[in-house]
Order: structure tokens, then C-alpha cells, then sequence
């Protein structure tokens, strides 16, 4: 019900239309460069800098699933679930580390 | 029927919060410039209006299904984040056990808005602040969820309404004061603003804002309002007590609380500087993750010894 | 009834105006926006009006043209002691020692009212480039990328300078009225991802003739930093102070310094980043911002020296936003003996039919042979 009202609101404002609405001509439609005009498509096999890190990003995006029951537990386990977690979170924080080293954060 | 009226208090808070973070961002840049405040208010309607009135601008091929359902998935995924956020212990628009999952959902899925709006236009600037605020936008993910699995601790539950009463004691911004300035960057980073605004920057000519006018651009800044208010009701509910207050009801305090990290979030926003992406990246990774282990690891010994 | 609500708000609201900045007109323009009457927009897809300030190049012309069409109607053009040139009419001159803000209003206020026709496109409605290719989404076709499909070819691939990935290498030209670099500077930049591969001037700066108070000028310097490194509110305060210490009044340059101090602006910027002479993009910064009450001429700039820096050179290698970061981090002058121009423009701006697809199919052709001489010193 929220998704479909807050969607609903969005598309209208979205979609309103202009009373100076024209058709869109050819020389209003080439992509703004401060007066250059490009010559190829801007999509490309774009070169994304920061791949590795987004493979350690799923590392800890897994680790969150595991986190999410564990939150939940954690003052009936006591110091078992602290350890665990512990351990846990030190292998990650390895991980930084190593990552760091291999210049996994840099804008390569 | 309690739903329906939550539902209802909701789109009031979500219309009003709109508006007041609209003045906000007039008021307080104009008051940082030392220039006069004082069309802040409805100078806001009349930028909307005239935005709304100019017509819509197109590229050369660019992906139009994605170009439009951008906003609507970014306005969406805030109201749908903003919906967990309990009125009262019985007013929730969205009753949930896994609140901070849902709103780690939306978290998530802001990244993908922002990521096609900036894809659709087909052009090279918007491209660019479509990749390189993904860079970001994943590891201030990161943290905000480390800091919500710290509010998550002493509740013993993943629920907005355990959260809160959990903090009847004391509220989650003493057991964990870092946290709440690792949320405020999440929330700085998911409503696109000063330092982490990677998207829509300056030096790219407005990023993914650049190729976009008329409706289409004020839908564009309607969402990102909405989810600044989202998320500062989000950190008012697990920080600061949420509808917890005495006299007035429940909702009042909420939003009075909503306001006050609204205008701290518009503050930063205007106050600090950004860093080029690279270090950003880095800064994220190897200062504030780190730290979001420490203070989560605190507020578990916290609650080994105390709790 | 909402129309009409909206249409009796709109006009309240600061007009929208892209500034396309010429010669001897950067600090006037920037001055102009003090009034809250208006408001400058980064992209000209957003603007209501374009001014034009100060004269332009005659190989400018073409790019205004279609910097104009590129605004969506209804649209004017106002010309602030800059001479129209040809193409435009129904012509609003203002002359350089006036004020043109009530110019600018009310050109608005005609073109919401009906009361002024939107200007026309100034260039031919046909596509940048004729469709060619076989099928139902033109992929068919002869060339290793088929036809090309949807009006542009496509980029093609290169080694990069950090990696040695061979992804595609998007070449452009940026310039001359893009707001965050320079007025006049037109550049073409070869991008993999945003990483700068090649840069080249295609033309320089225009001459500023910038000779108030070197306070003034210092003011507006740091300010532009400051708008790419996200403070817009420090930026507009800088700008008054520059206003109002070019009209003699006192300024308090301590309180500014500490206002910008306090942003962490310097800490913001990477060390190391354009280093020309020993001073980096964060050096020549606190500089500016240390001499910020000092009235006295710059030093004499290492870039002014028999050997200068080359821009292109600096900026190979890094990434968009430290590129931008560089090249404002420079006083004009030295901008300007930093940047000659080594390449015809001409070629990039033609993107029309034939000559593109020759265009293209000759690029392929080197980056085949490219490929084969990997490992032999990389793309640069």
C-alpha cells in the first residue's frame, strides 16, 4: 500500500507535463559538454576502479547475513556469541589489512 | 485501522518533512554565506513551480524506462524506509520484527536508483557520477549496518518498536556516540549531499542531474528530500528514543526529533568539504569500518558486563 | 487549476541562467549572482536564459550554437557586452558597464507569459549521424562493432595507464563553457572510467584581464576550489567578501580563513596532487589562503618561468575531479602559459555522417596495432 501510493506520487510529479512542451529536436538532444559535442556513445566498457573492492564488499555483505540472528541471540549466548563474533570480525579486519596492503582501496 | 492512521500521520510527516528540508536548504547555506535568510521560505515553492512548469529535456538514445523509474525508485525506497519507523508502540505504518532489515533493503537499493539515473542519460557526465557513486555509496552501506546491529544488541531483536523501548533506560546515542556520526554520514551519503554527494557534484556539472530539467529534475530532488527525511527519522528512532518522551505524545517527539538531525544532517551537508572519490574510498574502508568494529565491539562488552 | 497555480508561483521563483563566459567577463559574471534574482545553473539543460559575457573567439561560435540549442524552450539569450553573433535574433544587448540583471528578469517574465517567443533551434534537426547498419537495432553491419546503431559510434578500447586494462578509451571534447573549468579552456580529454589517459588543449583560457585588487582576485580563486570540493555556502561568502573588498569596504580575511579552515578543505584535498615546482594543488591553496588579506602582487609564478609545466602533462593519470582540482588551482596567467595549444580543433567538433565512420574505422585500425605492441611502454 505505501509502495503503491509513494510510487503513484512520484510517477505523477514525474510524468507532469509541461505547458511549453515541443517535440525534441535533434541539436536539443546532444549530450551537454559545455559546448563540445561528443563523438561516440558515452556508454562504454566503462573502466571501474574500484572492482576489487567490491569483491570485499560481498565478503562483508555476507557477513551481515550472519550478523542479523546473531544481534539477536547475543544476550542469551553471553560471552560465547561475543567470542564467535569476535573471531569473526578479526579475520575480516585481516582482510582489510591484507587488502590494503594489495592496494585493494585505491582508485586503480 | 491503527495502520491506516499511521499510514495517513505518515504521508503528513513525509509532505511537511519535505518542506522543511527544502527551507532548510536555502536557510542554512544562506546562513553560512552571510547572506539574507529570509525568502527562504517561500522561495522553495516558487523554485518547485518553475521547475515543474519547464519542460522535459532528452538525449540522444538514452535508456528511458530506466530514466524514469530513477525518482520513482528513489522516492519509493524512502517512504517504504520511512514506514518501519514506529509513531508509537501500536502506530507503525509497516509492522515489522526485521525493521533494520528492511531499512538496510532500502539502503541498499538507493545505490541502484542512483546508479540508473545517472546510467539512462547516455552521456558522459552523469555516467561518471552514476559509477563513482557506487564506490561510495557500498561501504557507507557497510557501516550504517554496523552501527544498526549495535542499536540491535541490547533489544534482542531486529524490530524498530524493541529497539526503541530499549532505550528507555538510556537512549542508544551514549551507548554508542560514534555511531550516531557514522549513521549521519549514511545519511549525508543516501540523500546525495556535501561531502558524500558523489552523484550529483559540482565538478561534474550536476553528475547525473546534468542531463535532466523540468519535471524529471524536480521529481529527482523531491526523492532525495524524502529520504533525508527518512533518515533522519530512522536516526531519531534508533538513536535518540524515537516517539520515547514524556507529556507530549509519542509522534511529537519523534518529530521534533526528526527536525533536530534533520537540521544537523543539512548542517554537515553545507560545512564540510568533500574529498575526491579515490580517498574517500579509502577513508571509508581503512578509518571509519574499523571504527564502526570498535564501537560495535564496545557496546557488546557493554552489555556482557552491565547488561 | 494546478497549472494555474503554478504558472502564478513560477515567476517568484530566481531565473535559471548558464553563464557562457568570454573574454575579460569572469569576475563580472561571478559578481552578478550576488543578486537573488537569479540563480546559476551547472548545466545548461536547467537554465531559463543564457548570458553571454564578453567577447568570444570566432571558434567559439559553433560551440554556443549549440550550447543554445542544448536549452530546452522556452529559451532566451541575453547578450552582456558580448556581440551576438550570427544565427540569433530577436537580440537583447546590454552593454557592459550596465546592469543586466532587470534585463535577464524580465526576458524571463516574457517568455512564461507567452509574451516572447522562444527562440528557434539554431542548428539542423537531422541526427548527429545518419543510421546505418542492418536489422531491427542496427547491429548488423561491416566493422568489428556492426553498423552504428543509435547515431554515435562506439567508443573503443585502449590499454589504461594504471592497469593496462584494455577497456574503452572515451574520448571528448570538454569546454569551452563548461562552469568548473576555466572560461575559454576547451579540452579533449581521453577517459577510461574517470581517469584521465590523454589530455589536450584544444584552446586556451580566455585572457581574464583580472587587474582589481589582488585581494579581490585571491578571494574569488580560493572560492573556486571551494565549489569543487562541495562547499557552495563558504564559496558565495568568499564571493561577497571579494564584492564588497573591491568596493572598499572592511572584510574580516581572519574569519574567513578560519571559516575554510574549519570545513577541513585543505585536509580534503590529496597531497602530491599537481605538483608544479615543489607546491602541490593543497600548497598553492593554503598560499592563496594565507595571503588572503595581503594586498600585494602574486609571486612570480614557476609556471611564468622559460620552462613552464604543461597542463596536459599534470593532468595524465588522474582522476576527474583531481583534474578539475588542478586546473583551478592555478592564477590565469600561469593557466594560460601552461596550456598552449597543440592540436587543431576541428576534427572532434565535425560529428557528421562520412567523415565519422572514416573517423572511427581508422581508430580501430590503431588500436588493433596497438594491441599487438603490448608491453611496449603502455598508451601515453
Amino acid at each position: 500500500m505505501i509502495v503503491l501510493v509513494a510510487a503513484t506520487v512520484a510517477a505523477l510529479v514525474r510524468s507532469a507535463r509541461s505547458p511549453f512542451a515541443a517535440p525534441i529536436t535533434e541539436p536539443q538532444k546532444v549530450p551537454f559538454l559545455g559546448g563540445g559535442a561528443p563523438t561516440t556513445h558515452a556508454w562504454q566498457r566503462y573502466h571501474v576502479r574500484y572492482y576489487p573492492m567490491t569483491l570485499l564488499f560481498i565478503a562483508f555483505e555476507m557477513e551481515m547475513m550472519f550478523m542479523y540472528p546473531w544481534a539477536v541471540v547475543f544476550v542469551e549466548e553471553g560471552g560465547k556469541a561475543m567470542m564467535e563474533m569476535g573471531m569473526f570480525l578479526a579475520i575480516l579486519s585481516v582482510g582489510i589489512l591484507y587488502g590494503w596492503r594489495e592496494g585493494v582501496f585505491r582508485w586503480q | 485501522m491503527t495502520q491506516m492512521l499511521a499510514i495517513l500521520i505518515l504521508l503528513l510527516f513525509l509532505t511537511a518533512g519535505i518542506a522543511a528540508a527544502a527551507m532548510l536548504d536555502r536557510a542554512i547555506p544562506a546562513l553560512v554565506a552571510g547572506r539574507p535568510m529570509k525568502s527562504s521560505l517561500s522561495a522553495p515553492f516558487a523554485v518547485a513551480a518553475a521547475m515543474a512548469i519547464a519542460p522535459k529535456s532528452d538525449t540522444e538514445h538514452p535508456d528511458r524506462v530506466g530514466w524514469v523509474l530513477a525518482p520513482i525508485l528513489y522516492f519509493t525506497l524512502a517512504a517504504v524506509g520511512l514506514s518501519v519507523v514506529p509513531l508509537s508502540p501500536r502506530l507503525v505504518a509497516a509492522p515489522s520484527e526485521v525493521g533494520i532489515v528492511l531499512w538496510g533493503a532500502c539502503e541498499a537499493l538507493t545505490v541502484v536508483a542512483v546508479f540508473l539515473h545517472g546510467w539512462s542519460a547516455n552521456a558522459p557526465l552523469p555516467l561518471m557520477g552514476a559509477y563513482r557513486y557506487v564506490a561510495i555509496g557500498l561501504p557507507a552501506m557497510l557501516l550504517s549496518m554496523f552501527v544498526l546491529i549495535g542499536a540491535a544488541l541490547p533489544a534482542q531483536s531486529l524490530g524498530l518498536v524493541e529497539i526503541v523501548e530499549s532505550q528507555r533506560d538510556v537512549w542508544n546515542v551514549v551507548r554508542q556516540p560514534a555511531g550516531l556520526v557514522l549513521f549521519l554520514m549514511l545519511g549525508l551519503s543516501v540523500s546525495l549531499r556535501g561531502p558524500f554527494d558523489y552523484a550529483d557534484p559540482y565538478d561534474l556539472a550536476g553528475g547525473t542531474q546534468a542531463e535532466v530539467s523540468g519535471a524529471a529534475r524536480l521529481s529527482w530532488r523531491l526523492a532525495r528530500l524524502a529520504m533525508l527525511v527518512s533518515v533522519s527519522a530512522m536516526t531519531a528512532t534508533v538513536f535518540l528514543g524515537g516517539y520515547l518522551g514524556p507529556v507530549l505524545p509519542g509522534f511529537v517527539w519523534l518529530a521534533l526529533k526528526s527536525a533536530l538531525v534533520l537540521v544537523a544532517l543539512v548542517a554537515a551537508g553545507n560545512w564540510f568539504a568533500r574529498m575526491p572519490p579515490a580517498r574517500m574510498m579509502s577513508f571509508l574502508w581503512l578509518a571509519l569500518l574499523p571504527l564502526s568494529f570498535l564501537m560495535l565491539a564496545a557496546v557488546g562488552v557493554e552489555l556482557l558486563l552491565w547488561g | 487549476m494546478a497549472v494555474r497555480l503554478l504558472e502564478k508561483s513560477a515567476p517568484s521563483a530566481p531565473v535559471s541562467v548558464f553563464a557562457a563566459v568570454g573574454a575579460g567577463s569572469r569576475g563580472r559574471v561571478e559578481r552578478l549572482f550576488y543578486d537573488p534574482r537569479l540563480t546559476r545553473v551547472l548545466s545548461v539543460r536547467q537554465a531559463n536564459v543564457l548570458l553571454v559575457a564578453g567577447s568570444l573567439r570566432d571558434e567559439d561560435h559553433d560551440d554556443l550554437r549549440r550550447l543554445h540549442d542544448q536549452m530546452p524552450p522556452p529559451r532566451a539569450t541575453v547578450w552582456w557586452g558580448s556581440d551576438p553573433i550570427f544565427g540569433f535574433d530577436d537580440l537583447t544587448t546590454i552593454a557592459v558597464e550596465d546592469d543586466p540583471v532587470a534585463a535577464i528578469v524580465a526576458a524571463h517574465r516574457a517568455l512564461i507569459m507567452v509574451e516572447r517567443a522562444s527562440e528557434p533551434d539554431l542548428l539542423p534537426n537531422e541526427p548527429a549521424n545518419p543510421w546505418r547498419g542492418e536489422g531491427p537495432h542496427g547491429q548488423g553491419g561491416k566493422g568489428m562493432m556492426g553498423g552504428t546503431p543509435y547515431g554515435r559510434p562506439m567508443a573503443m578500447t585502449n590499454d589504461d595507464l594504471r592497469d593496462g586494462l584494455a577497456l574503452d578509451a572515451y574520448t571528448a571534447p570538454f569546454g569551452p563553457f563548461l562552469p568548473m573549468l576555466p572560461p575559454g579552456l576547451k579540452l579533449s580529454l581521453t577517459l577510461q572510467g574517470d581517469v584521465v589517459q590523454k589530455a589536450e588543449v584544444l584552446r586556451p583560457p580566455l585572457a581574464q584581464h583580472d587587474d582589481g585588487p589582488t585581494r579581490a582576485l585571491r578571494l574569488r580563486r580560493v572560492a573556486r576550489l571551494l565549489r569543487i570540493l562541495g562547499l557552495d555556502a563558504h564559496a558565495d561568502r568568499l564571493q561577497d567578501a571579494s564584492r564588497a573588498s573591491e568596493c572598499g569596504e572592511e572584510v574580516d580575511f581572519a574569519k574567513l580563513r578560519r571559516l575554510v579552515r574549519w570545513s577541513g578543505a585543505l585536509a580534503a584535498i590529496p597531497p602530491g596532487l599537481g605538483v608544479v615546482d615543489g607546491r602541490d594543488v593543497r600548497s598553492r591553496m593554503r598560499r592563496w589562503l594565507d595571503e588572503l588579506g595581503v594586498q600585494r602582487p602574486d609571486p612570480a609564478d614557476p609556471a611564468s618561468s622559460e620552462q613552464p609545466a604543461r597542463l596536459v602533462d599534470l593532468l595524465e593519470g588522474l582522476e576527474w575531479t583531481e583534474a578539475i582540482l588542478v586546473i583551478n588551482s592555478f592564477d590565469d596567467k600561469a593557466l594560460l602559459a601552461m596550456a598552449p595549444v597543440e592540436k587543431e580543433d576541428g576534427n572532434a567538433e565535425k560529428g557528421e555522417g562520412e567523415h565519422h565512420h572514416h573517423d572511427h574505422s581508422s581508430r580501430d585500425h590503431h588500436s588493433a596495432g596497438h594491441a599487438m605492441n603490448h608491453g611496449g611502454g603502455g598508451s601515453a
